[in-house]
């Protein structure tokens, strides 16, 4: 196992995206010291940054013990390992990972998991925006692989997402779903504005509330339970919403009955 | 005495070329058709707020210093710098703007103009989405519907009306204003005896009801041939009393709105009976207006883009605009503010590949909005440096991105003393764009036009790409002396 130690507190963002078990393996300590990173505009060396300790515990491959919130690209295309993080995380955490796990002690910034192609990401804390959506202007959402967030996530969580699982334990912001085109999401608390909005397919399951539904869903039928993943499913009743008809989609919308008396004007639809 | 035509007013979005100037003196001493905030834009250049001479911040004082001296100070700051922020860029030209791509790359900062407070959700809504769009010529000769959408011309693009949409007189279609002035005149009567009956001078004939939206019907007007103006907003504003429909929907609903109005575009049915605040059956004939017309256009602003979701709404807008096409033939257009934010924009594409929020900090240009923005760098603290040109961020930004702007060592290039000059370390005065310096500036459509010198600056003033210019030669040779040294 790997420890890392902030040596300071940042001031600029540090782009790091050679903190991967994959980088990280068969390499002595010299060699990670010498690994490049960038602060700010100053390239660094990952020894200049960090304290580096290598034990001989075999997992987690890399553990980070401190405040890392101003550090970019952890566990950058990771296919293997575990990483560990006690403490907060920056940006793109596990950007483009295809296997592998991360857990994270505390809170992620934004674009956490950003297009995401398999493996396991788990926020013992809250996650920021953009969780599992791709960058600025890119259509290619998160491909599978599991999210699982144990606090609140905020706006425009799992964008264009194809395929995987999404769970929450807290409550999520708007527009998430937005533009999905397959995979799960189960919101266990409530659920922000517009949620789904122009989704194509792919299921969102809501157990809490749902203050406000987009007015181009259509409630389809009432069931009594849904599958989340194999093995799991998410008891209800629910309201089954298909949407967006401004997309003539067929994504599928899950509210709990119980939880949203206010919903029940549309079963004069069904 | 002479005098200078087809000047462009550099104010603006509009950037309206047929200016009528005088010259007096060396001064601008009559401005033709233009409007008020054209006029007061042309005189401003023999303003007493005017800066004369560079300045710099020693004891806390900002005392007078030389060119040389401030130019010297700044590049050191920027070339010593870890990470730099140049921002401002949407009132200078196009020339300027261009050296300033070259030394953010230089001093590898990040570069961004004032499209990240005002229509920066508008360029990732069309990264999204795409979007179908034409010039201002074409909407004044053939568009027959205008739809005004979370903006409001008549007070912040005077002559946007009268020179591109309702009240000009196109190839194909005609003038609306006679229609418009006795509307204006009839609303100014109600107006007058509702104020004599409040002050009892007149007896009250009928009780004064407030209109709700159930009432705002629209009018048998949106089904006739001829150039139609709906606004919709969440207010009245000015530019919604002359409209023949005006549409009020519920604060932050727009994107719930336009996702209703696209399903029935689509001929879907919907569950609900009102959506933002609007029947549904009233949408229907807004629908039944936009897919009957010839050439639609719909222009938005900071209502939809500053306003709930954010670039969501531009996505949403444009999609519709692309469902209309598959009906009739629609566009779409934002209506920039700065007269050169537009320039800002495409210069910063052709030099780097992206239109704002660039962070050349690893050498290469990198870009996503909300982690290389300028207000969201603020306000994490993470900047050591600033460059700030034609523009005023300490007015204008979050109080706490402000405080760490000001917390380091602060450049400033402007032509006169703002809010951003006052607390700035070192200030440059520069001469004004389009009054004092010719350039290059882009409309709101993307038409490239030229901008006039039409008056000298104040002597010894260097315009804003002079400036620039220097300081980035300094750069240079410090990086040099560096790496000699290293």
């Amino acid at each position: 196992m790997i420890v890392l130690t902030p040596l300071k507190k940042y001031q600029y963002p540090i782009i790091a995206e050679c903190i991967t078990p994959d980088v990280f393996q068969g390499k002595t300590k010299e060699e990670l010291s010498n690994l490049p990173v960038w602060e700010g505009n100053k390239k660094r060396k990952l020894g200049e940054l960090f304290k580096i300790d290598v034990t001989s515990v075999k997992s987690p491959d890399i553990t980070i013990i401190g405040d890392v919130i101003k550090v970019k690209r952890i566990g950058w295309g990771m296919t293997q390992g575990e990483i560990v993080v006690n403490g907060n995380v920056g940006m793109h955490l596990g950007k483009k990972m295809s296997g592998g796990k991360i857990v994270v002690n505390g809170n992620t910034e934004g674009w956490t998991g950003s297009q995401m192609k398999g493996g396991l990401i788990e926020i013992k804390g809250n996650a920021g925006d953009y969780l599992g959506s791709p960058y600025r202007g890119s259509t290619v959402g998160m491909r599978n692989g599991k999210i699982i967030v144990h606090g609140n996530v905020g706006s425009d969580a799992a964008i264009y997402m194809k395929s995987g699982v999404i769970k929450i334990h807290g409550n999520a912001d708007s527009f998430m779903g937005f533009r999905m085109t397959g995979g799960v999401i189960h919101i266990e608390k409530n659920a922000g504005t517009r949620l789904g909005a122009c989704m194509t397919g792919g299921k969102i399951v809501v157990s809490g509330i749902l203050k406000n539904i987009m007015p181009t869903f259509a409630l389809e039928l009432i069931k009594g339970k849904v599958k989340i993943e194999t093995g799991e499913k998410a008891v209800g009743p629910f309201y089954v919403f298909l949407g967006d008809l401004a997309e003539t989609g067929k994504g599928k919308l899950f509210v709990s009955k119980e939880k949203n008396p206010q919903m029940s004007q549309y079963e004069r639809f069904l | 005495m002479s005098i200078v035509k087809s000047v462009t007013c550099p104010v603006c979005g509009c950037l309206c070329d047929d200016i009528e100037l005088t010259i007096a003196d060396g001064a601008v001493a009559q401005v033709k058709n233009g409007c008020a905030m054209c006029e007061a834009k042309f005189f401003s250049h023999n303003n007493k707020h005017r800066i004369t001479t560079p300045l710099m911040r020693k004891d806390g004082e900002l005392v007078p210093v030389s060119y040389d001296e401030a130019i010297q100070k700044s590049a050191e700051i920027l070339a010593n710098a870890t990470y730099p922020i140049l921002y401002g860029w949407s009132s200078t030209d196009c020339e300027a703007q261009r050296i300033g791509v070259a030394l953010a790359e230089e001093v590898g900062g990040v570069l961004d103009n004032t499209a990240v407070v005002c229509h920066g959700p508008s360029i990732l809504g069309v990264q999204d989405v795409g979007i179908p769009t034409c010039t201002l010529g074409q909407v004044r000769h053939r568009a027959d519907l205008i739809i005004y959408w979370g903006c409001d011309p008549w007070s912040a693009h005077p002559r946007h009306l009268e020179r591109y949409t309702s009240f000009t007189d196109g190839r194909f279609e005609g003038s609306e204003w006679k229609s418009y002035i006795n509307k204006v005149k009839a609303a100014a009567g109600k107006k007058k005896l509702r104020s004599l009956e409040r002050k009892g001078i007149l007896k009250e004939r009928h009780p004064h009801i407030a209109p709700s939206v159930n009432d705002n019907k629209p009018p048998e007007i949106l089904n006739k041939k001829g150039r139609k103006l709906i606004v919709v907003d969440v207010r009245k504003s000015m530019t919604a009393e002359v409209a023949d429909y005006f549409l009020q929907v519920e604060y932050g609903k727009d994107y719930e709105l336009i996702q209703a109005v696209r399903a029935l575009v689509k001929d879907q049915e919907l569950d609900v009976e009102k959506v933002a605040g609007v029947p549904v059956e009233y949408l229907q004939q807004l629908v039944d207006a936009m897919t009957s017309c010839e050439f639609g256009v719909i222009f938005f602003g900071m209502g939809l883009t500053q306003s709930a979701g954010k670039f969501r709404n531009i996505d949403v807008a444009i999609s519709l605009v692309r469902d209309l096409n598959m009906r009739t033939k629609f566009a779409i257009m934002p209506m920039r503010g700065h007269f050169n934010v537009t320039g800002a924009n495409t210069v910063f594409t052709w030099q780097s590949g992206y239109p704002y929020g660039i962070d050349f900090s690893m050498g290469y240009p990198r870009y996503n909005p909300g982690e290389t923005t300028v207000v969201d760098i603020l306000m994490r603290e993470e900047s050591d440096a600033g460059l700030v040109i034609a523009s005023d961020p300490v007015s204008n930004f979050p109080r706490r991105a402000v405080e760490h702007l000001v917390k380091n060592p602060l450049i400033v290039i402007d032509p006169h003393m703002n809010a951003t000059s006052l607390v700035g370390d070192i200030v440059f005065p520069a001469s004004i764009v389009g009054i004092e310096k010719a350039g290059t500036a882009y409309r709101m459509d993307h038409v490239p036009l030229p901008l006039k010198k039409v008056v000298d600056p104040p002597e010894g003033l260097l315009s804003d790409e002079e400036i620039l210019s220097r300081i980035l030669n300094e750069v240079r040779n410090i990086k040099l002396k560096t790496l000699e040294v290293a």
